[in-house]
């Protein structure tokens, strides 16, 4: 029979909890290289210049650093009461540090770190991983149908061409929600007590939250924005075309450089 | 005679198969945890738990497929829904690379661009991801430091500041109406728009998708 291990430090550090996470990184990778061989035959077939190619890929890799440093950061906050090895899971497939948080406050209301049990443990993991894949299992049973059903007629040139203005309409509505969000926050910005890498709750089981009140993202959209409007200038004016592929990534530094800049100078 | 399967279908079944093994293997976690641990979960807990993110996230899962599905295509979305980070990764990712390349949403090479976007962008999160657990201890002073911490909490602002620019250009007349919507709900309703994100996308992508059909049938853009 097995024993079971009762100390939780013992579980959520242990070397086959870093061997899980390697084992989900390297089919993420495996995963990822099948679905970019396959797009990558098909560009051959559709007759696509190398340099789209070359292009989409490194756009999208300088793309992708600054935001998974994000991420990153997400796996640093929760360690303090999942260990290293479980965030790290989690952050790398479908989920967000947001849900994360609130799965592990939910699945432990009123656990710290230091009353956390590896019965505690194994059930967040477990609750963190069932209610998330609401996503995954309607693309899996419904993609195929939606595609066809809808989003072909959506797009068909009997629709008089609206199916373009569709997409950059639903695409600008997202935009402007988190310009929405930011501008909000200059009202009012309450976010959740963090401790021990969870949401802290109170006796009635309400989340604790703190306001407070910010102009620093406004400022940072509108720096992103500009900063975009002047690469996007030097490369069309400069002919510098080379910084076409990292525009967006140097943007959102200097947006972020400036964020810097204005605690440095005790605004948050 | 056999049909010929097209490169959609092809996508489409081999993006099942990569979702069914996917979310084993996502599920494949805690059950390891258990049998390694020898401790199961408190199944009172767990059910209560499941049941109540549950309520939130399948509405919102099912919202995000119809929502970033026509911007994914078919592989990509299979891809993205197991490798997750959609909304402020994914998406805003493979929008730009098909701007750059100047793909249209729904053709063949579109698919094939996103495909390679968030192919590329995955294996960086989990490049990253990586280096930064092996680089743990020098770098967990330096992220958590209080001086780099603000650019790190509006990275998101960041990356739709810039992003926004190329579509506000393209499309000055589309952007009224939810502009207008987004300020008025930030000033009316704050708390709202920062805690419920995900209901406002979608709010102020159909006050988008309304106001522009209206122009579109208008002839005014």
């Amino acid at each position: 029979m097995l024993l079971a291990i009762t100390d939780v430090n013992l579980v959520k550090e242990a070397w086959w909890m870093y061997l899980l996470g390697a084992f989900v990184t390297g089919f993420i990778i495996l995963g990822s290289l099948f679905f970019a061989r396959q797009a990558y035959l098909q560009s051959k077939i559709l007759g696509m210049k190398p340099e789209i190619i070359q292009k989409a890929v490194v756009s999208s890799v300088t793309f992708s650093i600054l935001p998974s440093i994000g991420i990153f950061i997400g796996v640093i906050t929760m360690s303090g009461l999942l260990g290293i090895p479980l965030p790290w899971i989690r952050l790398s497939v479908v989920g967000a540090l947001h849900y994360e948080l609130m799965a592990a406050s939910v699945a432990a209301e009123g656990i710290t770190v230091l009353s956390l049990t590896t019965q505690n443990f194994v059930t967040i993991a477990f609750a963190m991983t069932i209610s998330i894949i609401w996503g995954g299992l309607f693309a899996l049973f419904f993609l195929k149908k939606y595609q066809t059903k809808v989003l072909v007629k959506a797009t068909s040139d009997k629709n008089g061409g609206f199916g373009k203005i569709l997409f950059d309409a639903v695409f600008i509505g997202m935009i402007l929600a988190y310009f929405g969000d930011a501008l909000a926050k200059i009202f009012k910005y309450e976010t959740r007590v963090i401790v021990d890498g969870a949401y802290v709750m109170d006796s009635l089981g309400h989340y604790v939250t703190e306001n407070h009140p910010t102009f620093v993202p406004i400022i940072v959209f509108g720096v992103s924005l500009l900063a975009m409007a002047g690469f996007d200038l030097l490369v069309k004016k400069g002919k510098l075309k080379w910084l076409e592929n990292f525009q967006l990534a140097l943007s959102m530094l200097v947006g972020m450089t400036v964020a810097v800049l204005l605690g440095l100078g005790g605004i948050y | 005679m056999k049909p010929i399967r097209t490169y959609n279908d092809r996508m489409h079944r081999q993006g099942r198969i990569f979702m069914v093994i996917g979310l084993s293997v996502m599920l494949m976690v805690p059950f390891v945890i258990w049998l390694a641990s020898g401790v199961g979960p408190d199944f009172n807990k767990l059910a209560i738990s499941v049941l109540t993110l549950s309520l939130l996230y399948l509405p919102g899962g099912i919202i995000e497929v119809i929502t970033y599905a026509p911007f994914l295509g078919t592989g990509a979305t299979y891809l993205a829904f197991i490798t997750g980070n959609l909304v402020n990764l994914k998406i805003p990712c493979v929008i730009n690379a098909s701007g750059l390349v100047k793909t249209e949403i729904g053709t063949d090479e579109n698919e094939v661009v996103a495909t390679l976007s968030v192919a590329a962008s995955t294996i960086t999160t989990v490049i990253i991801m990586t280096l930064g657990i092996l680089l743990l201890l020098p770098l967990k002073p330096i992220l958590q430091s209080p001086i780099l911490q603000p650019a790190f909490n509006w990275v998101v602002s960041a990356l739709f500041g810039a992003l926004g620019y190329k579509y506000f250009l393209r499309n000055p007349k589309l952007i009224i109406a939810p502009l207008v919507f987004v300020v008025i709900l930030a000033i009316v309703a704050s708390s709202f728009i920062t805690a419920n994100i995900a209901i406002v996308i979608v709010l102020a992508a159909i006050v988008s998708v309304i106001a522009g059909k209206i122009m579109h049938v208008k002839k005014v853009i």
